[in-house]
């Protein structure tokens, strides 16, 4: 059998990835190696940077996702029982912080200013995280004069925004540190970077770009959990044709000199197209489906190089009842978003530490939800309440009972009596998700995100632009521009490099 | 231009003699202008200065080795006719935990024996890394002149002439060039240097030069470029050759001065500036502590830019969104200095006994990134580095002109020194931050404690009394990559402010800190140019 196009792994970015391929008319033939669709999608808290475009666009609506979005976007506890709030309306967060003791000077009153200068900052990043990169492998004048220019007409904020640390970015805006803490704590989520690490705001402003939120960020969850999403894309691929295999693992791209042929199976079977695209991280792509001859040494070693050491743990628990934060207690409303351990920006300075050394935080920084509370079509029979967390900084090496044990007792601390309520946990280490989903490092975004590992140079200088280094061979997954969480970007953008190199001639399908 | 109120009048008034206001003068000097520099201390050179602090020993009190110096400053203000010798630093001994060393020379050949004795693959990858960051050196060249490439912002035509100038230039580069230059810029210094090589104290010596002077570790991404910055220098057109000066770095600010003096400047010390004057929103001149009153049609500060602009203007004169930007750049000094007088020279247990090259060059106290990553967390727990990261030199080994004979001076660059203590002052612990960096040395260096004359201690609370660097940063501000090129010290600014004729010529400006003179010669063709309306030649500038 001979396709047009082959997507090793149905991760939501190769399912993106395909459905496209197929409207644009290519048979296309998807190869997992789980039994399940979705892949490290499922790790995934809330699902709102999922892009409206690639939504839109594959009619998921029509093939039965349905997102919510309670209002309340963050509540980030105190250890002493205090906490604060931070709902969709800013102006509705802005009154209830200006009676809170632990907002000071005038941070209720910037709120919603400052507010809206993070979402202008974002504004001006989104055409940079909704277009194939640039490439800045130049070797014409004419291309680097290009270049040069779309440098200048980009908003120059940008420059100086995208590079700083999170904790400057945050003192500049506010005097409180809870207030500091709740916010830059997302420019550290999945990744192994500390709240002082030049490019964290570059990872909390692409948040807000690609989910279309201010300070509070978003709190979008799929009906039946982020697993849903998979399903309406698996739908959508199929509705045009295109194929999924689950349980066929690929070990190896088939090529004749530098042209790709198509892939091998475990077992052996061998599947023929002229265009594959890896949905895997780019470390296995480059390293395990090709022979080191294909790529040669120096592509080998920068392969070799990409940083790809995850330091987040994923834990799911079974829960008697709803946990009991006592600065929720008056509004039940509360715990409907994310619910964020990060009660100062000194907290996330010594949660992040121990990734410097390989090591795991005593401490560490968790983000929860609970979501059960929104969607009840998530409660195992029998159970209270499902409580999913994400907890950072992990190692690699990690003992799945010790973190469990660690999330548990901080979850304690801020949830008096949370660990009597737990009659079932699941922790995944990033050993676990290396080894269940197949990224190497287990990385949940593939590659860190970070300044050395961002746009035209995600994952390497030169190959920013989708294309790898054997004709016909993509990568469309989180180790691509614009990087990691569930949007579905990198798999449209390789998309349309495909299908814009299929018009270009450059590449050809079978007949 | 008249004298008014009996206030002397010129052309340029320059605050501070540190060598980038020194330089600036001698430029503005040479182009024909009345120009005055007004130095707050007894002395002039800022950081670049040498004291005699212990009868007979003459310490290079802050800066300690000169590399970045531009080669066409020293060309053009004549600095060798001026008195400026510099003689060569050699070699890197790092002493490793398990009582061996690592010693890295000028000799090429000796050094790939030696790397080879630890990791033969690190022996192959030394070269092939020591010719690409040459490379590297010569690449970004160029960006150290006056028109930093401006990102964003069409409004700016030289800024935009000179980003497709560097793009031009990026495009010639072969692939391995242009990723490393983009690593240089965003990566860790750790991660950049681990990727040729394995041996961890090499390792953890090269990624040092990320850490020097800056508040990040070796592992925080952005401590690249502080490696890319260090290893801009030239010595004879050497590139990554360091130097010192014949009688201390405070040799080079007497250089620079007596060329400025030569071309017509006038040098005053003890005369701190008081406040900076303005008239119709224009800088006007500068009024002394004393009370005396300068005019000057240009007003360039060799002083930061939160001194120049948040503390001697008055307040009131920069716009709510401008003083907030100005409050927004970054300094946090992190380093400090212990200056040592000695009766000899300190044994390093770990060399085979009677080596006497290893003083010509320096020996670098960072056994292992993990060694210097501690050392960071200490300062991020608002405390000095308990085992902290040393750059040790001997000056007199290599000027006996520094000390007494037989006598010596050892200078220890530190690394973390926070500004900020959790707890308690500087003024109660700086004797402990000293007794620390002994201990921290007579771990490799035992019968040093015996050698001791006396000692001086620069913590970053001295070095912001002393030489009026705010914070204690060297640098005048973290070398970030948000308050690099057309970002230093504010998006767009330049060496201009936001008052006209006021303008900046320290190393808050690009391309920042360390014993370059780029600032100060930058600034004055910047002035220049803004005087005659057009730009004019350096070489016209120069003669």
């Amino acid at each position: 059998m001979k396709y047009d196009a082959i997507v090793i792994g149905a991760g939501h970015n190769g399912l993106v990835c395909a459905a496209y391929l197929g409207r644009a008319g290519l048979r296309t033939l998807v190869l997992e190696a789980r039994e399940a669709v979705g892949g490290m999608a499922d790790l995934a808290l809330t699902v709102g940077r999922l892009s409206p475009t690639v939504a839109r666009e594959l009619g998921l609506r029509r093939h039965g996702l349905r997102l919510v979005q309670p209002e309340v976007r963050v509540f980030a506890p105190q250890p002493d029982g205090r906490g604060l709030t931070l709902w969709g309306d800013a102006a509705l967060t802005a009154r209830e912080l200006a009676d809170n003791p632990l907002v000071e000077g005038e941070d209720a009153d910037r709120y919603a200013t400052v507010d809206g200068e993070l979402r202008a900052i974002a504004r001006s990043l989104g055409p940079v995280l909704s277009r194939i990169p640039p490439d800045f492998s130049w070797t014409t004048t004419r291309a680097a004069m290009r270049a040069a220019a779309g440098v200048a007409r980009s908003d120059e904020r940008l420059w100086h925004f995208m590079p700083m640390a999170v904790r400057d970015l945050l003192e500049g805006w506010f005097e409180s540190d809870a207030l500091r803490a709740a916010v830059a704590a997302r420019g550290l989520l999945y990744t192994a970077l500390g709240p002082r690490m030049p490019g964290t705001s570059g990872v909390l402003l692409t948040d807000a770009a690609s989910s279309n939120s201010g300070l509070a960020g978003q709190s979008v969850f799929a009906r039946g959990g982020p697993a849903a999403v998979s399903a309406a894309l698996a739908d959508a691929v199929r509705e045009d044709g295109g194929e999924i295999r689950t349980a066929a693992r690929v070990i190896h791209v088939k090529r004749t000199g530098d042209r790709t042929t198509g892939v091998v199976l475990e077992g052996g079977e061998e599947v023929d197209a002229n265009v594959v695209v890896s949905n895997l991280d780019p470390k296995t792509t480059l390293l395990d489906l090709l022979e080191p001859e294909a790529i040669g040494p120096r592509l080998s070693w920068r392969a070799a190089n990409i940083r790809q050491a995850g330091a987040t743990a994923s834990v799911t628990f079974t829960l008697r009842a709803l946990p009991v934060f006592p600065a929720a207690y008056d509004d039940g409303r509360r715990l409907r978003g994310r619910i964020l351990i990060a009660p100062s920006t000194r907290y996330l300075d010594l949660a992040m530490r121990p990734s410097r050394y390989g090591a795991s935080a005593e401490q560490p920084l968790l983000e929860m939800t609970i979501p059960s509370l929104v969607d009840e079509s998530q409660l195992p029979s029998g159970a209270g309440q499902v409580a999913r967390v994400v907890a950072q900084a992990t190692a690699f090496e990690a003992d799945a009972k010790a973190i469990g044990d660690v999330v548990t007792r901080t979850l304690d601390q801020f949830a008096p009596g949370f660990a009597e309520l737990v009659t079932d946990r699941k922790v995944f280490t990033p050993r676990d998700i290396q080894r269940e989903y197949g990224a190497a490092g287990g990385h949940p975004m593939h590659a860190e995100v970070a300044l050395d590992q961002w746009f035209e140079w995600r994952p390497m200088h030169g190959l920013g632009g989708y294309r790898m280094p054997l004709d016909g061979l993509y990568l469309c997954g989180s180790g691509a521009h614009p990087g990691g969480g569930v949007t579905g970007a990198p798999g449209r953008l390789a998309a349309a490099r495909i299908v814009g190199d299929l018009k270009k001639g450059r590449l050809k399908v079978a007949a | 231009m008249a004298g008014g109120r009996g206030g002397q009048s010129y052309d340029a008034v320059i605050i501070g003699g540190g060598h980038n206001g020194l330089t600036c003068a001698a430029y503005l000097a040479r182009a024909g202008l009345r120009v005055v520099v007004l130095e707050r201390r007894h002395i002039l050179g800022g950081a670049t200065v040498t004291e005699e602090i212990v009868p007979g020993f003459k310490f290079s009190v802050a800066s300690y080795v000169v590399s970045l110096l531009r080669p066409e400053i020293i060309r053009e203000l004549d600095l060798v006719r001026h008195g400026l010798a510099v003689l060569p630093v050699d070699g890197t001994l790092t002493p490793t935990d398990d009582g061996g060393y690592l010693w890295r020379v000028d000799d090429h050949g000796v050094t790939l024996r030696e790397i080879r004795r630890h990791s033969k693959r690190d022996a192959e990858a030394y070269e092939e890394y020591a010719l690409l960051m040459a490379e590297m050196a010569r690449f970004v060249k160029p960006l150290l002149g006056e028109s930093a490439p401006s990102l964003g912002g069409l409004r700016d035509p030289r800024g935009l002439l000179g980003l497709a100038g560097f793009a031009q230039r990026f495009a010639a580069l072969p692939e391995p060039q242009q990723t490393a230059f983009i690593q240089l810029l965003t990566m860790s210094s750790a991660d950049f240097v681990s990727q040729w090589f394995e041996y961890e104290p090499l390792r953890a010596t090269l990624s040092a030069s990320g850490i020097i002077g800056t508040f990040l570790s070796p592992r925080t991404p952005g401590s690249a470029y502080i490696l890319l910055h260090h290893y801009m220098g030239e010595v004879d057109g050497e590139y990554r050759a360091w130097g010192l000066p014949v009688g201390g770095t405070g040799a080079i600010s007497g250089a620079i001065a007596a060329a400025a003096v030569e071309a017509g400047a006038e040098l005053r010390t003890s005369a701190p500036v008081a406040r900076i004057t303005t008239r119709g929103g224009r800088a006007a001149g500068v009024v002394l502590e004393s009370g005396e009153e300068i005019r000057a049609s240009v007003v360039v500060s060799n002083a930061d830019v939160r001194t120049t602009l948040g503390t001697l203007l008055e307040p009131g004169t920069l716009s709510a969104q401008q003083d907030a930007e100005m409050r927004g750049y970054k300094f946090r000094g992190s380093s400090g200095k212990v200056n040592f007088a000695l009766s000899g020279l300190p044994t390093f247990s770990c060399l085979p006994a009677g080596t006497t090259d290893v003083y010509r060059g320096m020996v670098s106290i960072s056994p292992s990134i993990d060694y210097l990553e501690r050392a960071y967390d200490d300062a991020v727990d608002g405390r000095f580095s308990r085992s902290p990261y040393i750059d040790v030199g001997f000056p007199s080994a290599i000027d006996p002109s520094v000390a007494p004979p037989g006598k010596h001076v050892m200078a220890c660059f530190v690394q973390y020194a926070p500004y900020e203590l959790a707890e308690g002052t500087w003024d109660d612990q700086r004797e402990a931050f000293g007794d620390t960096v002994l201990a921290t040395i007579a771990r490799y260096a035992p019968d040093l404690p015996g050698l001791i004359v006396g000692r001086q201690v620069l913590t970053p609370i001295d070095i912001e009394r002393t030489f009026g660097l705010t914070e204690g940063n060297i640098f005048q501000g973290e070398l970030l990559l948000e308050q690099l090129f057309s970002g230093r010290p504010m998006l767009g600014s330049g060496y201009a402010t936001p008052v006209r004729d006021l303008w900046l010529c320290g190393s808050s400006t690009h391309p920042g800190g360390a014993i370059s003179g780029a600032p100060g010669r930058n600034a004055a063709v910047a002035v220049l140019r803004a005087r005659r309306g057009s730009p004019p030649r350096v070489a016209e500038a120069a003669a």
